[in-house]
């Protein structure tokens, strides 16, 4: 895998939602980036072995297999290298107690998945937007 | 506070008291009413003695039988030296005879005196006038400080007839005698009737009366006229008797002052009461003692039952006793032992039973975390292939399936708000409730703009009317919802009326508040008012109005997390009135 020009990181285990966020970043163009991983240990050997690349966006599932999403969180933002690198949690719960640890490890944005396709479509291409071409990254 | 140890000894002494009082008075009573009768038959046998005495000296007898003498009678008729000398004797005969220092005189009938022997003079007139055939008693009469009687008696043959020598031989024989008691009598009857007796004679019409020593004044009528003992004041209180002397107009009495007969009463009544109060204080005391013994067993009892009822529950009785008392102890500790263990059971069933609660609370938490997380993800993915195919494959479906597809799609988009919903109403039992004071009239004011925004596009006007809120006490973020849900439900429930109306006020309860929430939209069978508030629970058709059934069960689950109470009233087509109670602000 080309870990080369990675703009969009997704970290999501179902592959339905995986597959409607696809869906959802292309029809605005954005999905040519996209990397996606199945679980939680695979984005941490994302970061482990594609030395240096750097996504503009992690969009990152909270209840993952291995590596759960709040433990990739917490390895990422605790890491000098990667500690930049803008985490959008992009998950099923609006559990108080998951939104409040999220923002406490340092996730940049919480966003909850609407049931309602048009809205979780909306949601998807407004985060892929904003993170690659409204925001502004250190260099 | 009320004491066994303290009450007990004072009812003791209390009775105690009464009895010795009780005694006392009764004994003073009957010592009195005995002295008393002792002293009247005392000073009736005086009487009796005295009476006796001046009885005996038989005056009237001895006077008319001396008129009678013949030497008395032979002189008046014959005079002469030796008729006088003859008449003298007799007349000294009794002078001698009577212990009454009497003079004994005889006159003619004019009064002048013809002999006379005794020591007496007490003048030349006739004392008392005589009867024609007997002796006649006169008046008594003072002399500085002595008092005499006079008694007379006629001659024989002295008829007041025609004739010098008739009157010549007719004459009158007076005693003057001088009323005295002797010495020894005197003492003897003092004896007799105890000290400071006082013994009295008169008679009844008014003349002096002597007490054999001096002139005194004559007692009372009514001691005079009863001849029974009675009271009177003569400087000090007295009890006297008054007997007549029979054959005369003399009378006699006795008195004794009252002091003397009562002094037996009193001498009781000071030599009784420091026994009694003796008594009184032996009974307090070993009352105050008894008690003190009965009670102290009871007290530990009392003071063990005190610190358990506190919470103490390892506090425990010395049985020490063999009695009751004992017993009790031992019953006491059994008692407290059972509850000790009890107690100690109990903690453990709590313990057990929250620590089961604690687990079942944590397999409902990750429940529901599951619904929330794992049930969502299906049912997006459902939805949105549904979605992808319908703007997809558009053109390859034909109008049935497309419609199947939209079918799909509101069904899905309904099972997430039913999600949704749930995961609010679970989340309530975890919340905690922060309390404080409430701006109800501010709050509903918000939520009322808020409705008035969402309703912006329906048909018809919508007034929401929010009378003068009482503040409640209460979580202000729950409270919010509460009313939120209310009047979403109203507005939802008015959407078919043309110019729908809700009202939003309050009456104040017994220690409560009730909030109330009117609308006049659609109503509800009263049948059904019940089944309002439970989740889930629908009494409208999907298709008439929208909705999960989630919105008024939460309303009742955050009341009563607040110690409140819901309800509602309503009929079909004729609104619905939703009513809950909060507690007031200050509390």
């Amino acid at each position: 895998m080309p870990p080369h020009g990675v703009d969009i990181l997704l970290v999501e285990d179902n592959a339905n939602d995986a597959e409607l966020t696809l869906r959802a970043l292309k029809q605005r163009n954005l999905a040519n980036q996209v990397h996606v991983c199945r679980d939680g240990a695979e984005a941490m050997d994302f970061f482990s072995k594609g030395a240096g690349a750097v996504p503009k966006v992690v969009l990152l599932d909270l209840k993952l297999p291995k590596v759960d999403g709040l433990e990739v969180l917490r390895r990422l933002k605790g890491d000098a290298r990667t500690k930049a690198i803008p985490i959008v949690v992009l998950t099923s719960s609006r559990e108080e107690p998951d939104i409040e640890r999220a923002y406490a490890l340092g996730a940049n944005s919480y966003i909850v998945k609407p049931v309602d396709f048009e809205a979780f479509a909306r949601a998807v291409s407004d985060v892929g937007l904003y993170w690659l071409l409204l925001n502004h990254p250190p260099q | 506070m009320r004491s066994i140890q303290r009450t007990f000894p004072l009812f003791v002494t209390a009775l105690l008291l009464a009895v010795g009082i009780v005694q006392l008075t009764i004994g003073y009573g009957e010592v009195r009413q005995a002295s008393r009768s002792v002293a009247d038959r005392r000073l009736r046998f005086v009487d009796s003695v005295l009476v006796d005495l001046f009885r005996s000296s038989q005056q009237r007898g001895r006077i008319t039988a001396l008129a009678k003498d013949s030497a008395i009678v032979a002189f008046l008729r014959s005079g002469g030296q030796r008729g006088r000398e003859q008449a003298l004797a007799a007349l000294r005969r009794i002078t001698l005879d009577t212990a009454t220092n009497a003079r004994l005189e005889l006159r003619d009938f004019s009064g002048r005196v013809l002999l006379s022997t005794g020591r007496f003079a007490l003048g030349d007139s006739v004392l008392v006038s005589p009867g024609a055939d007997s002796a006649r008693f006169g008046p008594l009469i003072r002399r500085d400080t002595v008092l005499f009687f006079g008694v007379a008696a006629a001659t024989p043959g002295t008829e007041q007839s025609s004739g010098g020598a008739t009157e010549q031989a007719g004459g009158i024989v007076q005693q003057i005698g001088h009323l005295q008691l002797n010495e020894r009598t005197r003492r003897s009857l003092t004896g007799l009737a105890g000290g400071d007796v006082a013994f009295l004679f008169g008679n009844a019409a008014g003349d002096p009366w002597t007490d054999f020593a001096s002139i005194v004044p004559a007692p009372p009528a009514n001691v005079r006229d009863r001849h029974t003992p009675t009271r009177y004041e003569r400087g000090e209180s007295k009890r006297a008797i008054a007997m007549a002397v029979p054959g005369t107009p003399w009378m006699v009495a006795t008195e004794l002052p009252t002091r003397l007969i009562v002094a037996p009463a009193q001498a009781y009544l000071l030599n009784m009461a420091p026994l009694a109060a003796l008594v009184v204080i032996l009974g307090t005391l070993v009352a105050w003692w008894g008690s003190r013994r009965l009670t102290a067993p009871l007290v530990g009892v009392t003071r063990a039952a005190e610190a358990i009822a506190t919470g103490d529950l390892a506090q425990r009785v010395p049985p020490g006793r063999d009695d009751e008392l004992g017993r009790l102890a031992r019953s006491f500790n059994t008692m407290a032992e059972q509850v000790s263990r009890s107690h100690h059971h109990l903690e453990v069933q709590v313990a057990q039973r929250t620590k089961a609660l604690e687990g079942t609370n944590a397999e409902l938490e990750s429940f529901s975390y599951s619904v929330s997380h794992d049930l969502r993800a299906p049912l997006r993915a459902i939805h949105g292939f549904a979605r992808i195919l319908l703007e997809d494959h558009h053109a390859k479906l034909d109008p049935e399936a497309q419609r199947l597809l939209g079918v799909i799609d509101q069904n899905t988009r309904r099972m997430g708000q039913l999600i949704d919903d749930l995961l609010a109403f679970s989340r309530l039992g975890r919340t905690d409730v922060t309390t404080g004071p409430v701006d109800m009239k501010e709050l509903t004011q918000l939520v009322a703009d808020e409705v008035q925004r969402a309703e912006a596009g329906r048909n018809g006007s919508l007034e929401i009317q929010i009378d003068p809120l009482p503040p409640a006490r209460g979580d202000r973020g729950l409270l919010r919802q509460v009313m939120s849900n209310l009047l979403l439900n109203a507005a939802k429930f008015t959407r078919g009326r043309p110019s729908a109306r809700i009202e939003v006020g309050s009456k104040p309860n017994v220690d409560q508040t009730v909030y109330y929430v009117k609308d006049n939209g659609a109503g509800f069978d009263a049948r059904y008012a019940d089944k309002l508030f439970g989740v889930f629970q629908r009494l409208h058709s999907a298709e008439e109005f929208d909705g999960t059934g989630v919105g008024l069960a939460i309303v009742k689950r955050i009341v009563q997390r607040h110690g409140g109470r819901v309800w509602a009233e309503g009929a079909v087509n004729q609104g619905a009135t939703f009513y809950f109670t909060l507690p007031g602000e200050e509390r």
